[in-house]
C-alpha cells in the first residue's frame, strides 16, 4: 500500500512539475506548492521549503539504452549519465582539453607507461560510499581483468591498460602495456571512464543500467521507460552544486513533436534539430537557437574488398560534394575536406580529396564496365547527418545515375542496418562517426580496425596501419600531427571513404535558460544550467 | 443469371416479345444515377490515363536529381514545388500513379486468384478441407493486415514485386471468405444438381457453373480491395518499407517528406491529396457498383 502511495505521489509530483514549467501564472502556483510538499516530505535534506523547485526539462530524441556507462555506447544515455557520474578528468566546457575532476593532479612516468593520479579527498558517492583509490581500482578492473562481453567501450578506453595499482588511499597508478597518447583524453570520456559506486555495482550484480550511482552533481530518482529520466540535485556534491533542483530528460522520438514541445514550453532544451527548422525557431522570440561545431564526420564508405581503387576514385569523382552538402544541410554542415574535424590536432588544410569530375568518372566507369552498385543505408537521422541516411543516399545515387551507374538501394532501420554492415553484402554504405575524446586517433583508427562494424570500408592496408600504430605512440605535438596529416592524404588517395560533411550541432533552448552548452563530444553537462 | 438466360431462350422460342434489358445495361443505368460513383469512375479513368501516359506528360524527369534546385516552393516552373533532391513533385506524382495503381491492381489480382480458388474449394467440398482452409484464413485474419504486410516486407526486403506479394497475401482471407459463402449458398441450386447429374467434373461445376453466378460480389469486393491495397502500399512506403529509391511511389514520397512537415509542407500535402483521392475514387465506385449489382437495393 505504501509503495502504491509513493508511486502516486511521485507521479503527481512529476505531472505537477511539468505543468508548473509551462507558465508561472496563477493556475500553476497550486501545482508548484503541492510538488514542493511532495519533494520536501520525501527528502528531508532538500532546501528550505519556501523556495520554488526549479526543474530543467531536456527533450531528447531517444530513450537511454541504459544508465551504466560501462554497458552503453549511445549519446542519448550519456545525456542522463553525465549528470550522475564523473570521471577522473573532465573536458573543458567547449573543447576536449582535459582538466582535473575526481583526480586533482596526475603524473606521467618517463617511459610514458605509468599514469599516477592524485585523487580528490572527501568525495562521496550518492549512496554514501567513499570515493577513494579502491573505488578507482574497482572501476578499472571491472573493464579490464573482470571485463564482460557487454562492455562496448572497455577496449577503447582501457585496452592498453595492463594493471591498476593502489598506492595509498588517494593515489592510484595505472600502468599501460604500450604508449597511448590518447589515454588522458580517454579518462574524461562519457563511456567507460565514469566512476561508478563499487558498493552499488556489487549489490546490483554488476549492472547499474536501471539504478545508477555516481559522484556527480545530480542523483538518480526514476526512469520511466520511453518517457523520462528524473534526476535530483545531490546536496552533498563536492564541487559547485547543480543550479536546478531537478533535471528531467524527456524522450520525444518524433522530430516535429520535439520542436513543438520546445515552442510551447513543455521542455526547456532540445537537441538534434533538423536544419530546415532553424529558421522557424529563430523567428520564435521565446527560443534561442545555438549552433556549435560538431566533432563528427559524415561519410560514404566503399567496400574495399569488392570495389577496386580505380572504381572507387571514379565514383567519388562523380559526386559533387559541395553542391550536395549545401543543398541537403542548408549551410548547417560544412563540406568535409578531411576526416578530422577542423579543430582537432592533426587536421591539415593541405589534404586533398578526390575532386569532382563527372566526365572523367563517366569515362573510367564505362571503360571498367561498372553499371550497377549495391548500396545500403539507414532510414533515420543521426547526429552527424540530420537529413537521414536515406535522403543522403538518394542524393548520391542521383549523381551515380548521371554517370551511368544504377544503384540498388536498400534502406534499413538503425539496428538492422548495423547487422547488414557486419554481414558485408554491399558495395557502398553510409556511416558516420562522432568523436569521443578529441584525439585524431579516435577518428583515423576506424580505418585500421579489425572489427567490420567499425571499419565499414573493410579497409586493410599495411602502410595505413603503420601510420596509426606510430601515431598513437607518438607524444602530442607537431611530429604527431604530421603523421596524421600524411595518413589522411594517403587514405584520401586510396578513396576508401568519400568524406561528406561535418555537421554542426543544432540545439535550442527557451530564453529563460542560461548557461547551456552542447559539448563537442555530443553530450551535455547540465549542472551549470540555470532556469530563471 | 442463368435463370434469366433460360427464360430468354424460352421466350424467344414461343412468342416474339421485346428483349429484356441486359444485366450490364441495368447495372449501368443504376450506376449513372449515383453521382458519387460516377465521380469515382471518372477519377479512376483519369488515374488510369495518367498511369499509362504519366511519364510522357510530366514536365520533368521524375527520378533525376538536381540538387541545385532542391526544396523549392510552388512556382510556375514547379507547380507543386521540388523535393529535397530537387525533383519536381508534380512530375513525381504523375509518374508515381502507375506504381500505386499497378501495385493496387496486381495485389488484388494476386489475392483474388488465390482467394477465389481457396474459397471455392472450401465452400464446394465443405467438411475437413473447408475446416483446414478456413482455419488458416482465420489465423491470417487474426493478425492486423498492415502488421502482417510489414513483417512480410521485412522478410522479403524492399521492391515493387515484393510489395505486391506482401499486400496480396494479406488480403487473401477476405476473398476466400466471400467466395466461400457465395459458393455455399449457390451450390444448393438445382442447376448445380443438374450439372452433377450430367457428369461434369467438380472443377467444371465450380468454374463454369457456380462462379459466374457469384461474380458480382467478387467484383465489388475487388474494387474496394484496390483502395485498401493503395492505402496499404502507401503505408508501407511511409514506413520506408515499400519500393526502392528513387521510385516515385506516393507513400514513399509522403514518408520522405514527414520530417519537413513544418518547414516544407508542400512536399507532404500533394502526395497526401492524391492518395486520398485515389482511395476515395475506388471506394465510391465500389460502393456504387455494389448498389447497382444488388437487386434489393436497386428498387
Amino acid at each position: 500500500m505504501k509503495k502504491v502511495l509513493c508511486g502516486v505521489v511521485a507521479a503527481m509530483m512529476a505531472v505537477s512539475l511539468m505543468a508548473g514549467c509551462g507558465g508561472s501564472n496563477d493556475s500553476s502556483n497550486k501545482n508548484d506548492s503541492s510538488s514542493q510538499n511532495a519533494l520536501s516530505s520525501k527528502n528531508d535534506s532538500s532546501s528550505s521549503s519556501s523556495e520554488k523547485v526549479t526543474s530543467l526539462i531536456y527533450g531528447s530524441g531517444a530513450d537511454p539504452r541504459g544508465l551504466d556507462t560501462a554497458l552503453v555506447d549511445d549519446n542519448e544515455s550519456a545525456k542522463a549519465t553525465m549528470q550522475i557520474y564523473e570521471c577522473l578528468l573532465k573536458y573543458k566546457d567547449d573543447s576536449t582539453e582535459v582538466e582535473p575532476c575526481l583526480a586533482e593532479s596526475w603524473d606521467i612516468s618517463e617511459d610514458g607507461l605509468t599514469y599516477t593520479f592524485k585523487l580528490r579527498q572527501g568525495v562521496k558517492f550518492h549512496d554514501g560510499t567513499d570515493f577513494n583509490a579502491e573505488a578507482v581500482k574497482f572501476n578499472v578492473d571491472r573493464q579490464t581483468v573482470n571485463k564482460t562481453d557487454d562492455m562496448p567501450y572497455a577496449d577503447f578506453v582501457f585496452g592498453t591498460v595492463s594493471e591498476c595499482k593502489v598506492i595509498d588511499d588517494y593515489t592510484v597508478a595505472i600502468v599501460l602495456k604500450q604508449k597511448n597518447t590518447a589515454f588522458l583524453a580517454n579518462m574524461a570520456m562519457c563511456f567507460g571512464a565514469p566512476i561508478v559506486s563499487p558498493t552499488a555495482c556489487k549489490e546490483n550484480g554488476g549492472s547499474l543500467m536501471k539504478n545508477p550511482v555516481g559522484t556527480g552533481p545530480y542523483k538518480f530518482v526514476s526512469w520511466s521507460k520511453d518517457d523520462r529520466v528524473v534526476l535530483e540535485k545531490f546536496e552533498d556534491y563536492w564541487g559547485e552544486k547543480g543550479k536546478c533542483d531537478q533535471i528531467i530528460i524527456k524522450t520525444i522520438p518524433d522530430a516535429s513533436a520535439k520542436i513543438n514541445a520546445l515552442t510551447t514550453g513543455e521542455v526547456d532544451i532540445i537537441d538534434g534539430i533538423d536544419t530546415t527548422m532553424v529558421e522557424q525557431l529563430n523567428a520564435d522570440t521565446n527560443v534561442t537557437v545555438d549552433l556549435t561545431d560538431g566533432m563528427n564526420i559524415n561519410y560514404m564508405a566503399y567496400n574495399t574488398t569488392r570495389l577496386d581503387k580505380e572504381t572507387r576514385v571514379a565514383l567519388s569523382q562523380s559526386v559533387n560534394v559541395d553542391e550536395l552538402v549545401n543543398s541537403l544541410y542548408d549551410g548547417y554542415a560544412s563540406k568535409a575536406t578531411t576526416i578530422l574535424p577542423t579543430f582537432l590536432p592533426g587536421y591539415s588544410e593541405d589534404v586533398a580529396q578526390v575532386a569532382y569530375d563527372a566526365d572523367a568518372a563517366k569515362k573510367t566507369l564505362a571503360d571498367k564496365g561498372v553499371t550497377e552498385v549495391k548500396v545500403i543505408t539507414y532510414s533515420n537521422d543521426r547526429p552527424y547527418n540530420t537529413a537521414t541516411g536515406k535522403t543522403l543516399a538518394e542524393a548520391v545515387i542521383g549523381y551515380f545515375d548521371k554517370v551511368g551507374v544504377k544503384a540498388d538501394v536498400s534502406t534499413f532501420d538503425w539496428t538492422t542496418y548495423k547487422d547488414k554492415i557486419i554481414a558485408g553484402d554491399y558495395d557502398i554504405c553510409f556511416y558516420g562517426w562522432n568523436g569521443d575524446n578529441g584525439d585524431p586517433d579516435n577518428f583515423l583508427n576506424l580505418l585500421s580496425d579489425d572489427d567490420p562494424s567499425m571499419n565499414v570500408a573493410r579497409f586493410n592496408d599495411d602502410k595505413f596501419n603503420e601510420y596509426i600504430t606510430t601515431g598513437i605512440a607518438t607524444a602530442a605535438g607537431d611530429e604527431r600531427n604530421a603523421i596524421y596529416a600524411e595518413a589522411e592524404q594517403y587514405v584520401a588517395d586510396e578513396a576508401a571513404w568519400l568524406p561528406i560533411s561535418h555537421q554542426q550541432n543544432i540545439t535550442a533552448c527557451r530564453t529563460n535558460i542560461k548557461g547551456f552548452k552542447y559539448h563537442p563530444t555530443a553530450t551535455v553537462y547540465l549542472a551549470k544550467v540555470e532556469k530563471e | 443469371m442463368s435463370y434469366v438466360k433460360q427464360a430468354n431462350a424460352l421466350a424467344e422460342e414461343t412468342v416474339k416479345i421485346e428483349k429484356p434489358e441486359s444485366q450490364l445495361k441495368i447495372m449501368w443505368d443504376a450506376l449513372k444515377k449515383n453521382k458519387a460513383a460516377l465521380f469515382g469512375l471518372i477519377v479512376i479513368f483519369i488515374l488510369v490515363f495518367v498511369a499509362l501516359f504519366g511519364d510522357l506528360i510530366a514536365p520533368y524527369n521524375a527520378t533525376e536529381t538536381n540538387m541545385a534546385d532542391a526544396k523549392q516552393g510552388m512556382s510556375a516552373e514547379h507547380w507543386f514545388g521540388t523535393d529535397v533532391h530537387g525533383r519536381d513533385i508534380f512530375s513525381r506524382i504523375l509518374s508515381g500513379t502507375k506504381y500505386s495503381l499497378l501495385i493496387g491492381i496486381a495485389a488484388v489480382a494476386f489475392s483474388l486468384i488465390i482467394g477465389t480458388v481457396l474459397g471455392s474449394v472450401a465452400g464446394y467440398f465443405g467438411g475437413k478441407i473447408d475446416a483446414v482452409i478456413m482455419r488458416i484464413m482465420d489465423m491470417m485474419l487474426a493478425i492486423p493486415s498492415i502488421l502482417l504486410a510489414i513483417t512480410l516486407m521485412a522478410a522479403f526486403g524492399q521492391g515493387l514485386d515484393k510489395a505486391i506479394i506482401a499486400i496480396g497475401v494479406v488480403s487473401i482471407p477476405e476473398f476466400a471468405r466471400i467466395v466461400r459463402s457465395s459458393i455455399m449458398s449457390a451450390k444448393e441450386n438445382d442447376y448445380v444438381a443438374a450439372a452433377k447429374v450430367l457428369g461434369n467434373s467438380n472443377a467444371r461445376i465450380i468454374f463454369r457453373h457456380i462462379l459466374p453466378n457469384v461474380v458480382s460480389s467478387i467484383v465489388v469486393r475487388a474494387t474496394l480491395g484496390i483502395s485498401t491495397a493503395i492505402l496499404d502500399i502507401a503505408a508501407l512506403g511511409f514506413l520506408g518499407l515499400g519500393v526502392k529509391p528513387p521510385t516515385p511511389e506516393w507513400g514513399t514520397m509522403l514518408g520522405d517528406a514527414k520530417s519537413y512537415i513544418l518547414s516544407l509542407p508542400h512536399m507532404i500535402i500533394f502526395p497526401g491529396i492524391v492518395i486520398s483521392l485515389a482511395v476515395l475514387a475506388f471506394n465510391l465506385f465500389g460502393d456504387g457498383l455494389r448498389d447497382a449489382l444488388d437487386p434489393k437495393s436497386r428498387s
